[in-house]
């Protein structure tokens, strides 16, 4: 077990370093930053100045291989817009990011898990198919669509809820709806398909004849062994969720990772653009170490693959 | 039979889909009768709907410090100037007027001495002073502080204080514009909290005279103001204040059209209707001092060297039609390098609509326009309807038969594709504030700027000759010729001074300013 998690560990330090050194380089490749921030009538010298203040002027290898040496400390650099740490920029929006990320999943997992259950349950009646169509739909429409419409609905014509913004529970539903209607297709989708799976199996048939109600066999029995399949793909999900943030929390003004990812991008504010990226990283890795020595731990043949 | 019904329930999905496609919010237009039931619910309480002395600005991006004098940035300079005055602001149509300068003069060339408006205090009791001028001008010139200002003030030697309430200004070589830098870039920090709390704190708790006080900033949500009750022109009349940041546009309308805020800049041309049918809303619309320009690119090994086929697209481009059919006739043409706000504006010759002449002149230049390709590069939704501009060019020119190839750029590439000389034959841009003639002329014009992609030797001598001139009718000789002879080198292609358009919630008092500033202190709520 223990060489296992020790590769598993050096195998995450190496997808961090491969994500930090493509998106370096990448980001280098997007062009220099000092236009955007010297106001447009700047002299040269002072772009020059400034491009020196800030080490571009130095050879590409030479700023990469400083910017790794300080990562790995931890330090990122100052934004350059604002001129604070670029870690603790990013840092101070992760809590956003997760508050938004982790309601979408619990209203995904809340919504999904019985109408996949009734649907396999009630296989092939309207309520089966209108499940399917709907979780289609889910997939289909694209969450920057989904978000204006939801705003249009709730906010605009009936003003039940705000536009957008951040700092209450009432702030979170539209967005937290939005990013759920993709993962809750894929959940309810899930759902029903291992259901329908687990009820072919030999000792539901045992349980039903032996009268045991309907709904216990499916909410006891039957759920137990459907949810194993889905905690893996709820962890990976969980990855897709922190992703697709970054649309929703533009369209929703949500003070997220996300969209201070986007921004400083816009605004060629490598250091915050690094640190973020670094930490989405990170937190992506974690997850799928957590959830690959999770597995080892419970199913020892993984480990001797 | 299953599979028919569900063939049909697709069906009826697709259908559903559809419709719902369909909806205003993508069409761009507003129902002309909202269903009753949405106008019931929407009667009352909105969830944040603030109460009639508050006032809700939606931004679209954050300011990036609170300190003054630091970021030259449109989105940080409109929302601190609130907080801070400046020694000289502009008239809303953009002519010089007194603030926390009562009276300037020249004393010679290279000094001007600036009389300081009396009993002024900061919001934490400071007074203003001559030494807070001096304080906030040394910190520009100051390399620690890496204000983006300074190589606008570099040639400013030293600021004297003279008694407490005049103050002098010495500088390396004449400095004519020196009145619009003030008046442009100043604004006044309190030197005393400043230096106490430190410049990383002060970068986060500003203290200045101005209308209003700090309150609270949360980064990317909102920044937080209220009434400085003992302001030296009186108590503003809207007690609180609110930029709300909402990056995206359609949110942005949204939270408009809901209420939630009740003033935003830059509505798209295609959703002024929907501000002007709905509830709440009205639209206002000024002639920015901001010009929207194709630059044909000099430094580009390409035809447009030749100043003949430069004059033939100004012919071949008509921008009377652009105006009407692209941009809904929300925008004032011009003809040469400045606008009519411009306080240095001459009338120039209009190239107007002429096509056999930009054919003649084509081949003139031994050029067949159906040989002649050409790439316009354009930004993305940073000018209004840049893209939609470059298209309708491209189609213009291509009547007499030259073919565009138009290039969108993200704006960051934009710009950097400018500044770094990688542009090809055009590009389209903007500029402003554009006051007066030497920021646009000098900052355009000459071989170090790369903004108009136009240089020419004669140009740049008439130029460097006209710049350091003090005497103001002189100095307007200069400035008209070079406007004259820019035209007649067909040094580029005016398009039009902005037309910035606000929506505004109708029950406020507001006049948009041609220098695209939110002074909420001239704002008022109409009973």
């Amino acid at each position: 077990m223990l060489d296992y998690l020790i590769k598993r560990t050096v195998q995450v330090l190496v997808v961090l370093f491969l994500a930090l050194t493509t998106v370096f380089f990448i980001i280098r490749l997007s062009g220099d930053p000092t236009a955007l921030f010297l106001p447009p009538d700047a002299p040269r010298e002072q772009l020059e100045e400034f491009r020196k203040a800030l080490g571009f002027d130095r050879p590409l290898y030479v700023q990469y291989t400083e910017f790794i040496t300080n990562a790995v400390q931890g330090d990122f650099g100052n934004s350059l817009r604002t001129r604070e740490d670029a870690l603790q920029t990013v840092l101070n929006r992760i809590p956003a990011t997760f508050q938004l990320a982790f309601t979408a999943l619990g209203l995904s997992l809340l919504i999904a898990i019985p109408i996949g259950i009734n649907s396999a349950y009630k296989r092939n009646t309207l309520f089966d198919q209108t499940g399917v169509a709907f979780t289609v739909l889910g997939q289909a429409i694209p969450s920057f669509w989904l978000g204006l419409i939801l705003i249009y609905v709730f906010a605009v014509q009936f003003k039940w809820l705000p536009t957008g913004g951040g700092g209450s529970m009432i702030h979170l539903i539209l967005p937290a709806l939005t990013l759920a209607a993709y993962s809750v297709a894929r959940f309810a989708r899930f759902t029903r398909s291992t259901m329908l799976d687990v009820l072919r199996k030999d000792y539901i048939r045992t349980a039903k004849a032996s009268g045991i109600p309907m709904y216990k066999i499916l909410s006891v029995y039957a759920l137990k062994n459907t949810l194993i399949p889905i905690i893996t793909l709820v962890a990976l999900d969980l990855g897709v969720l922190l992703g697709g943030a970054v649309i929703v929390e533009v369209v929703f003004a949500w003070p997220g990772l996300g969209r201070l990812l986007m921004q400083s991008l816009l605004n060629r504010d490598f250091p915050v653009v690094m640190a973020g990226v670094f930490l989405i990283a990170f937190i992506y890795s974690v997850i799928n170490f957590v959830v690959d020595v999770l597995y080892a731990y419970v199913n020892p043949q993984i480990r001797y693959k | 039979m299953l599979r028919k019904n569900q063939a049909l329930l697709y069906l009826f999905l697709f259908v559903v889909l559809l419709l719902t496609a369909c909806t205003p919010e993508t069409a761009g237009t507003t129902p002309s009768n909202p269903p009753p039931t949405t106008q019931q619910a929407g009667s009352s309480e909105a969830p944040s709907a603030p109460p009639k002395q508050d006032l809700v600005i939606g931004f679209e991006a954050d300011a990036a410090t609170m300190l003054a004098n630091t970021d030259v940035n449109y989105v940080t300079d409109i929302q601190i100037r609130n907080i801070y005055d400046p020694l000289i602001d502009r008239d809303k149509d953009g002519a010089l007027i007194p603030v926390l300068a009562t009276e300037w003069k020249n004393i010679d060339p290279l000094t001007w001495e600036f009389k300081l408006r009396e009993g002024v205090k900061f919001t934490n009791g400071e007074p203003f002073n001559a030494e807070a001028v001096k304080f906030n001008i040394d910190y520009i010139l100051d390399e620690k502080n890496n204000s983006f200002y300074r190589s606008r003030w570099k040639d400013i030697k030293e600021v004297k204080v003279i008694d407490d309430h005049t103050v002098q200004i010495i500088t390396v070589q004449p400095f004519p514009t020196l009145l619009l830098r003030i008046a442009d870039d100043l604004l006044i920090m309190a030197p005393k909290h400043t230096q106490e709390v430190g410049l990383e704190k002060a970068a986060t708790d500003p203290v200045g005279t101005g209308a209003y006080k700090f309150e609270k900033w949360t980064r990317d949500e909102s920044l937080q103001l209220v009434a400085n009750e003992e302001y030296w022109q009186g108590a503003p009349s809207i007690k609180k204040l609110t930029f709300k940041i909402i990056p995206e546009f359609s949110a942005r309308l949204s939270a408009f059209l809901s209420g939630e805020i009740h003033l935003f800049k830059n509505v798209p041309v295609d959703s002024v209707d929907r501000v002007k049918n709905s509830e709440n809303g009205k639209i206002e619309m000024v002639g920015s001092s901001r010009i929207n320009y194709v630059a044909l690119n000099t430094f580009y090994d390409g035809p447009l060297k030749d100043q003949r086929v430069r004059q033939a697209i100004n012919y071949a481009i008509d921008v009377d039609e652009l105006l009407k059919s692209v941009l809904n006739s929300y925008g004032t043409k011009m003809t040469g390098p400045l606008s009519k706000v411009n306080v240095d504006y001459t009338e120039t010759k209009d190239y107007g609509y002429d096509p056999d002449k930009a054919i003649a002149l084509l081949k003139e230049a031994n050029i067949d326009p159906k040989t002649l390709k050409l790439q316009l590069d354009t930004p993305n939704g940073r000018y209004p309807m840049d893209t939609h501009v470059a298209q309708a060019i491209a189609s213009q020119l291509q009547k007499i038969g030259i073919t565009v190839n138009v290039q969108v750029n993200e704006w960051g590439n934009h710009l950097a594709k400018i500044r770094q000389h990688e542009m090809k034959d055009m590009f389209i841009l903007g500029w402003g504030p554009a006051f007066d003639a030497q920021g646009t002329i000098e900052n355009l014009f000459t071989e170090k700027a790369p903004y108009s992609g136009f240089y020419d030797k004669e140009v740049e001598s008439m130029i460097q000759k006209a710049l350091p001139v003090f005497d103001p009718v002189e100095r307007k000789k200069g400035f008209d010729e070079l406007q004259h002879k820019l035209v007649e080198e067909a040094a580029w292609v005016p398009l039009w001074q902005q037309g910035d358009l606000y929506a505004v919630d109708k029950n406020l008092q507001f006049t948009p300013r041609s220098d695209e500033k939110f002074a909420v202190f001239e704002m008022k709520w109409a009973k």
